[in-house]
């Protein structure tokens, strides 16, 4: 006990944390409230929000969690600090949204400022700070994520947080919001799916002969230079055409327009990772452990699914977390060409000028892309645990 | 687990190719007026008892030429002045005159593509200027020939635009030569790639004195900005009135379209525009209420 108590030295990032959060609270307004979507709006800091129970006891958390960070050694203690922390900010930016919505107005607006998503980011550093310095397990890490996103379910699903300008947004849109965040994961999952049952045997294929790789993984890379919107573009007019002509191709939903071209190019952008990485990891196979298969009688293909795909697996598997997050994150210029997905509140919110629109769109996206990363990291740790 | 998802993904895409293939696709650009339009015509063929499939705030304008002339798509709203560019006839004479840039714009669509205009609006969503209320109201300013007068005798009007809105030679310079005023260059605040919402904003705001915006004619943040869009009683832009476009295949099949969408497409002048536009961008109302907000208030819809 004395030990975790004890003074130790100023931790760098710490410090750093802490003048970012020192500098938030003190110059960036925490919330602002708007009279509309797109006027102006009056900037508040946390210090003019002090008449606040809730603004009172977050400013006691970040004074104890600022402590914390910067003399506390126990990293368990921090994270209970932060967590608390966490929580009272996401209470208070809750509390202040209702306090400053006028009764009966629709069209008021109480945006988080940049005093709120600095002190967020801080706070969350701190908080997966704590949660490496503990070395969680990678299923406990799973588990942490799915500890958070609770808690923060907990939250929306309270209400505290619905005169947030983003709720609002989420208030009039909550049945396509589904729709959308379905046909979002779909086309990700959907294109990563498909592009490991092509790039895995095209791996192994450039893999066995090394003429083929030079030119596949060019060619693969060569489409990586794409930009996406024009990646969508170009696969319109050859599958538009298909489908106006081929009768049984339109059949089976190739349209130029919707979900097929972006499902296509996602799963072009995704070939690179999987080829590449399928071919590293084959490589990195000892070739005396073959040569031993084969000694002992094992055929060419019971080498390569008993010895070369399992010892390859955790490098392949990196590929695929690539392709995993890359995706999420390209499904949104998918919206341009009718696919769908939460790119369409981004872009439509761009259009009005509306953030909290945007941010309706680009807040899952990043979460989803943020769990699939923890997920798959955890889960290739726990296999190179499991190997080694 | 993924290959579910892959199932899932083609079961999906069958399910939208296959699904009722006589339902009338209703779509629409993903902006604004655009999502508010597509809805108003998804509401009112579906009180008339036309079944639509809702492809609503599909993508940009080509992702919608192409869906359209492919087939995909069955009808949604474009501007008059736009054909000129689908065309190559951008230069055409005819785009400044709303019904003979609507008969333009009928006659090529049909010839090409057996693509039919419908009733548009009298309604003109381009380049205009607007000036603060607590400006126009005193100087008497409704119209740009208003403007010129006042500006040439001494007003002291200063404009926010883009870079592109004060040198493109269609734009400002054209306003300049036909309503006979000049703006010295410290009555003009360039924003390099400033869009409407910004001109507003800066207007709005007076910000560096600011107090006639660039916008378009159906912004829908004129309102909310306290602005008033004077009008160009001269013709000098080109007009961009909305109006529904529909494969004559789909019209042929369902004759009843045309009826149901003319008294509706007359009724949206670019003051209604702008004041359902605001509703949807400033006050952040969804679209489909809105529209159907509209068409109950008109009567179209019970």
């Amino acid at each position: 006990m004395e030990e975790t108590l004890a003074v130790r030295k100023l931790d760098r990032l710490g410090v750093v944390l802490v003048t970012a959060g020192i500098v938030a609270i003190a110059l960036l307004p925490f919330i602002y409230v708007k009279a509309n979507r797109i006027a102006a709006g009056k900037p508040m800091l946390l210090t003019q929000l002090l008449n606040q129970p809730s603004a009172i006891i977050l400013t006691i958390l970040l004074i104890v969690t600022a402590v914390a960070v910067l003399f506390l050694q126990n990293a368990l203690l921090r994270l209970v600090i932060s967590t608390l922390c966490f929580a009272a900010l996401l209470a208070t930016i809750g509390f202040a949204a209702s306090a400053f919505t006028p009764p009966n107005s629709n069209a008021a607006r109480m945006t988080p400022g940049g005093g709120f998503w600095v002190l967020f980011a801080v706070i969350g550093l701190i908080v997966s700070d704590a949660l490496v310095k503990i070395e969680l397990t990678p299923w406990m890490r799973i588990a942490a994520l799915v500890v958070y996103t609770g808690l923060l379910g907990i939250f929306l699903a309270s209400g505290l947080l619905d005169d947030l300008s983003i709720m609002k947004e989420f208030a009039t849109r909550s049945a396509q919001f589904w729709t959308e965040a379905l046909a979002h994961l779909l086309l990700a999952f959907g294109s990563l799916a498909i592009a490991i049952v092509i790039g895995l045997p095209l791996g192994i294929l450039c893999f066995w002969v090394p003429k083929l790789r030079a030119v596949v993984l060019q060619g693969l890379s060569l489409i990586q230079t794409i930009p996406s919107l024009a990646l969508f573009g170009i696969l319109m007019l050859p599958l538009g055409y298909l489908a106006t002509h081929v009768p049984a191709a339109a059949s089976i939903g190739i349209r130029g327009i919707g979900a097929a071209p972006a499902l296509i190019a996602l799963i072009l952008y995704s070939l690179l990772p999987i080829v590449a990485n399928t071919v590293v990891g084959l490589q990195g196979v000892d070739p005396s452990v073959r040569d031993a298969a084969a000694g002992m009688g094992l055929t060419r293909r019971q080498i390569l699914t008993r010895i070369d795909l399992p010892l390859a697996f955790p490098v392949i598997l990196t590929g695929i977390r690539i392709v995993l997050v890359q995706a999420i994150g390209l499904v949104t210029v998918a919206a341009l060409i009718g696919g769908g997905g939460f790119g369409i509140f981004i872009f439509q919110g761009l259009g009005q000028t509306a953030m909290d629109l945007v941010l309706l769109g680009a807040v899952p996206t990043v979460f989803f892309a943020f769990s699939s990363a923890v997920i798959l990291d955890a889960v290739i740790d726990s296999i190179r645990g499991s190997a080694a | 687990m993924l290959k579910k998802f892959a199932l899932a993904v083609s079961l999906s895409a069958f399910a939208a190719g296959a699904a009722h293939a006589a339902d009338v696709v209703v779509s629409s650009k993903i902006d604004t007026e655009g999502t508010l339009l597509g809805n108003v015509i998804v509401l009112a063929l579906n009180a008339n008892g036309i079944k639509t499939q809702d492809r609503v705030a599909l993508g940009t304008t080509p992702v919608l030429r192409k869906a359209i002339t492919a087939g995909e798509i069955d009808i949604y709203p474009e501007y008059t002045g736009n054909a000129g560019f689908f065309f190559n006839k951008a230069d055409d004479a005819a785009w400044k005159n709303l019904q003979q840039g609507y008969d333009l714009a009928k006659k090529l669509d049909y010839d090409a593509n057996k693509i039919v205009w419908l009733t548009p609006s009298p309604a003109n969503n381009t380049w205009a200027l607007a000036v603060r209320n607590d400006v126009a109201g005193p100087n008497k300013l409704k119209t740009m020939s208003d403007f010129g007068k006042w500006v040439a005798g001494g007003g002291a009007a200063k404009l926010v635009a883009s870079a592109e809105f004060i040198n493109s030679a269609g734009a400002l310079p054209a306003f300049q030569t036909t309503y006979g005023f000049t703006l010295k260059p410290d009555q003009e605040i360039v924003l390099s790639g400033g869009d409407t919402a910004a001109t507003i904003k800066a207007a709005a705001d007076q910000t560096n004195g600011a107090n006639t915006a660039m916008v378009y004619g159906t912004d829908g943040a004129i309102q909310a900005a306290e602005l008033t869009v004077l009008e160009d009683d001269k013709n000098v832009q080109q007009v961009y009135a909305p109006t529904a476009i529909i494969r004559e295949e789909v019209l042929k099949a369902n004759p009843k379209i045309e009826v149901v969408l003319a008294p509706i497409f007359k009724s949206l002048t670019a003051d209604e525009l702008r004041k359902l536009n605001g509703k949807i961008q400033v006050d952040g109302e969804p679209a489909k209420s809105v529209a159907e907000g509209y068409l109950k208030e008109k009567g179209f819809l019970k």
